[in-house]
């Protein structure tokens, strides 16, 4: 067993009993970093990939699972002798807390001085946007797998970002789909949107108003309210939700301020008055709220493990992950997005025969890869990949401690069937880069 | 050296030549990972140095010192997207105007927030300043179709010559020298020495006849001038701008250099610059627990070191030269 | 016209302004007294939070589960944090009542990350919250949640707790005269250390308090410090440095402002207070009921 062998072994153990997750794996993972001079000569040139994602700030609760999770993938992927049989991975973490210019510093950091050969980031749209900048000018791989504005790669679109996230009009798209089946049945006629006031809340609010005005033209908005993020007391927006008596709400809320307006809207009784179809409901919500989240409600997903059970890599993540992290391990979306960027990442090297980023992009553009969700392509002007997303019902299962959505009444709606804009517009949207 | 001169001006001009040396050398370093650290503290050891106008030499804190860091970077970036040609690149003067557009606008803000702000001393100062700065971030934050909200303005690659992170180091080094000249002159003119005055006895000034609002608010606006010319920089140093330049927590950060380095003298935020940027760079390789870190530094400083490193160093030395007369270790 | 929902967004409003004036009463206290503007009530709010959570939780598995735990969830995290308060005024904030005001403010603000940093190193990064299992309940045809009752009467218990305390009690005379001049009340021969030493107590466990009381309402995340302490301050600045009744006043005065301003300028809600509180820096800087003497 070779000595990297041994330190792998050693930390998923440390990962398996300590509490205090991500602090080990932080700090192993900066160890870590020091052991290529440690590395038998008989490796090839070993591969690095920069992760980076925020463990401070807003998204810390999100990516907790996935900054503990890739060092196992990892792992196992180097058992399998790494990147081409024979390039062993590297994984250098660094935290972006959340801001654009700590990601813009902490990008350039592992390009000039961990010469990382390809980054996975990150959790924030404006952090990736600020990180785009950077992984443009040096030509460095970038594999997006949650941070998820279509500006992402339509409008400040680098050959080197490829995306495995839906993106925020995929996203909006799958939730119009949904309501529009449940407003033509319901006979809705109104509505009241809540958003978190800034680009992201706008943006989703914007494709689904637009969305839903299109194909049923007859439900219109009756008013829209705007919070500060970060928002603690959502009882005077419950109140006035209430006296507008709506057919329904939309809320474009993601985050803490999801949960925190989950648990005073259902405690307040908003749902049993007012129907909330789409909110952002991912599993790492469902597991953590399992005792609060109000069930029946409709919820919109990214990547769902209990959408494809029967998906072989799917049953591989979940078995890999219980083992490492214990019964209740179950990977949540943006585990399972980026787990799949690194079985791109694997993929697109295999096809291209070599680790060079030029050789990766050539063979990863239009291409089709096998992910947790099936075998997916890559739309050809954006660097997009065709994947669906999930809208459905919470509902208590018998498999697992936890909600999931109802399989009998989950919708899933195809990346395809909702990439707005056309191909065309897209290449007009795209800003020139000097 | 003459025995007074010491007394007179402290460590400022040994410290900064030894750190204009090492400044000038750090391109020998291999690859280009130093430079590009040297540049970022640069750039925000000038932000620092304006901050310490106010606070060093006026006595004043204020929390919303971000928001003319900000608002002179936002105003950069914008003409420089204006100025940028339909392929994306900038031209060598377009890149030098889109730079100059910083401090005037930082300037006028100043103008404006410390019209307000010097009519009150301590802490009202520190809160007013504070909800001004705030209330600006908002502003950036929300005016989605002039600022671009919080996606911020990507896309500001300087011209072929700056793409070249030596070259560009250099013209930031330039820069911030001119800029500390510039500083140390305005310090050390009778102006300055009004300022120490308003720091230590506001209301003896008043009474010699000095027009103490105004004064204060001549000084608001140099900082607020400086801070603007940092930020002007940092937008082409990071690629883009985010509206997180203008909030109290990147105010604390001028505050935190300040006080590690040392408030009494005009490169002590310099050298704070130095010492936090490296100090976070090696820390947040081995740990996520940075606030922690910083935290408790910060802490310690104040309590035990609230000269920061270069009131300590002049402390010893001062100490070593037997009764020298004691001049303190916040003189400057 | 309907005068329910104008009703009902005044209620909001209270709830609102009762939530901020527990957030703000010990800060002003603390202010009032010691003129220490303690940057880390927010966090130190937080910390209870998550301490109410933990007591909480381990009581429910003790003895299975039940809202009434919530009380002695919310008595121990409140006594711990005015332990906590009273050893940080010991060991840390005594050591600057001799310097300058940036220094003091520096302290606090440093004990903004440290504190923050060590619940994200004891409780993790995941968001904690409870469930007391609260019916919501039927008025002016709408629901609403009745734990807002528990919190506007808490606010009111605390302010009339605290009127009492200051003004029929004389340990509350001897710290109002503390404020005034605390010489003079040391060379009384009563020992200001102690005093203030109660004092920061007082306040953090105020803060405690409201952290257990808020913790059915909100989830406890990182970060929610950095959120909220600008409304506190704001609030003590409306309403006055010093002045208790001042903080009761500028709570419901933010608070229904706020409520309001939702029906009908949703955008500009917080916005409107920041440029309150310019206007009464600007105008009145001793807040509404600060006196001039503190100025």
């Amino acid at each position: 067993m070779s000595t990297s062998d041994r330190k792998w072994e050693a930390l998923i153990e440390n990962l398996k009993l300590s509490r205090r997750d991500f602090v080990f794996s932080t700090l192993a993972t900066g160890a870590l970093t020091l052991t290529p001079r440690l590395v038998g000569a008989q490796a090839a040139q070993p591969y690095k990939i920069g992760v980076l994602l925020p463990s401070t700030g807003t998204g810390a609760n999100y990516m907790a699972h996935c900054i503990k999770g890739l060092p196992v993938a990892i792992a196992e992927l180097n058992k399998r002798g790494g990147l081409l049989g024979k390039h062993q991975v590297q994984m250098v973490y660094r935290d972006d807390e959340t801001k654009p210019d700590v990601g813009a510093r902490e990008t350039k950091s592992l390009i000039l001085n961990d010469k990382v050969d390809c980054m996975f980031a990150t959790y924030s749209s404006a952090v990736a946007l600020a990180v785009q900048e950077i992984i443009h000018e040096h030509k460095v791989l970038h594999f997006a797998a949650t941070s998820n504005s279509s500006k992402i790669t339509q409008d400040n679109y680098s050959p080197y970002t490829y995306q495995f996230c839906p993106d925020s009009n995929m996203q909006s798209g799958a939730v119009v789909v949904a309501v529009s089946r449940m407003a033509t049945k319901n006979k809705w006629k109104s509505y009241v949107s809540l958003g978190q006031d800034y680009e992201w809340g706008r943006d989703t609010h914007k494709g689904f108003t637009t969305g839903l005005a299109k194909i049923n033209p007859e439900v219109k908005e009756a008013r829209q309210m705007w919070f500060k993020l970060g928002e603690t007391d959502f009882n005077s927006y419950i109140t006035a939700i209430m006296a507008a008596k709506p057919d329904f709400m939309f809320g474009a809320i993601a985050g803490k301020d999801a949960e925190t307006f989950m648990q005073q809207a259902s405690q307040m009784g908003l749902f049993k008055r007012v129907p909330f179809p789409g909110g952002l409901i991912a599993v790492n919500d469902l597991k953590a709220q399992r005792k609060t989240l109000p069930r029946g409600i409709i919820g919109l997903a990214r990547c769902p493990f209990f959408a494809h059970l029967k998906e072989p890599i799917m049953q591989a993540y979940i078995k890999r992950d219980r083992a490492a992290f214990g019964a209740d391990g179950y990977p949540d979306d943006w585990a399972c997005m980026y787990y799949d960027a690194l079985g791109g990442l694997e993929q697109g090297a295999k096809k291209a025969g070599s680790t060079s980023t030029e050789a990766i992009v050539k063979a990863l553009k239009g291409a089709s890869i096998d992910t947790c969700r099936g075998k997916r392509t890559f739309r050809d002007c954006s660097n997009q990949l065709n994947v669906p997303s999930y809208v459905g019902e919470v509902w208590d299962s018998p498999d697992y401690p936890f909600p999931i959505y109802k399989p009998e009444t989950m919708i899933q709606v195809e990346g395809n069937e909702v990439w707005t804009p056309t191909c065309e517009d897209v290449e007009k949207l795209k800003k020139k880069r000097a | 050296m003459q025995p007074g001169w010491l007394a007179r001006h402290g460590l400022t001009v040994p410290v900064a030549i030894l750190m204009l040396v090492l400044f000038l050398l750090v391109p020998l370093l291999p690859g280009e990972y130093w430079t590009q650290v040297a540049t970022e503290i640069l750039i925000l050891g000038l932000f620092a140095m304006s901050f310490n106008l106010l606070y060093g030499y006026m006595g004043q804190i204020s929390f919303g010192h971000a928001a003319f860091f900000g608002v002179g970077a936002y105003a950069s970036a914008m003409l420089f997207t204006r100025l940028k040609t339909a392929g994306g690149e900038i031209g060598m003067l377009d890149f030098f105007l889109s730079l100059a557009a910083g401090p005037p606008v930082a300037a006028v803000a100043a103008l404006i927030v410390g019209f307000f702000c010097v009519r009150l001393t301590g802490i009202y100062f520190a809160m007013l300043s504070l909800a001004f700065g705030e209330l600006l971030f908002y502003i950036v934050f929300s005016w989605y179709s002039f600022t671009k909200g919080d996606d911020g303005i990507q896309g500001l690659l300087p011209p072929s010559f700056f793409q070249d992170a030596v070259n560009f180091y250099y013209l930031t080094l330039a820069i911030v020298t001119l800029a500390l000249l510039a500083m140390w002159r305005i310090t050390e003119s009778p102006f300055g020495y009004i300022m120490r005055t308003l720091r230590d006895n506001q209301r003896r000034a008043a009474f010699l006849g000095i027009n103490v609002r105004l004064h204060m608010l001549i000084n608001f606006v140099i900082a607020g001038s400086f801070a603007g010319l940092a930020g002007a920089l940092w937008g082409p140093f990071s690629r883009s701008v985010n509206p997180g330049l203008l909030g109290w927590q990147e105010s604390g950060i001028a505050v935190f250099m300040t006080l590690i380095g040392g408030a009494g003298s005009i490169v002590g935020p310099l050298l704070g610059s130095v010492i936090y940027t490296m100090l976070q760079a090696v820390v947040k390789m081995y740990t996520v627990y940075w606030p922690l870190t910083i935290g408790t530094i910060i802490l310690l400083i104040v309590l035990f070191l609230p000269g920061g490193v270069l009131g300590l160093v002049e402390k010893r030395i001062k100490a070593r030269r037997s009764g020298d007369g004691d001049a303190g270790s916040r003189e400057a | 016209m309907d005068i329910g929902p104008y009703v009902l967004q005044l209620f909001s409003g209270l709830s609102r302004a009762m939530v901020l004036f527990l957030l703000s009463a010990g800060l002003s206290l603390i202010f009032g007294v010691m003129n220490i503007l303690n940057f880390a009530h927010a966090t130190l709010w937080l910390l209870s939070g998550y301490i109410t959570f933990s007591i909480f939780t381990f009581l429910s598995e003790q003895l299975g589960a039940s809202p009434w735990l919530l009380l002695p969830a919310i008595v121990g995290a409140t006594a711990l944090m005015a332990l906590i308060g009273f050893a940080l005024e010991r060991f840390l904030i005594r050591r600057t009542y001799e310097r300058d005001l940036p220094e003091q403010l520096l302290l606090t603000f440093a004990l903004v990350l440290i504190i923050g940093d060590l619940i994200k190193l004891v409780w993790g990064v995941e968001n904690r919250r409870i469930n007391l299992g609260v019916q919501p309940v039927e008025m002016f045809d709408t629901l609403i949640n009745p734990y807002h009752f528990v919190i506007v009467g808490s606010g009111v218990a605390v302010a009339a707790g605290l009127w009492f305390f200051l003004h029929r009690t004389r340990l509350g005379k001897i710290v109002r005269a503390a404020v005034y001049n605390r010489n003079m009340v040391s060379a009384l021969g009563i020992p200001i250390p102690l005093i203030y030493g109660l004092v920061f107590a007082a306040g953090v466990g105020l803060a405690g308090l409201a952290g257990g009381v808020f913790l059915p309402l909100l989830p406890m995340a990182l970060g929610v410090d950095h959120d909220v302490i600008v409304q506190c301050f704001a609030v003590v600045v409306i309403g006055g440095f010093g002045s208790m009744l001042g903080t009761f006043v500028a709570s419901i005065i933010v608070g229904v402002v706020y409520a309001f301003s939702i029906l009908f300028w949703p955008d500009g809600a917080l916005a409107m207070i920041f440029l309150i509180v310019i206007v009464v820096l600007i105008w009145r800087p001793w807040g509404l009921f600060g006196t001039e003497l503190r100025f």
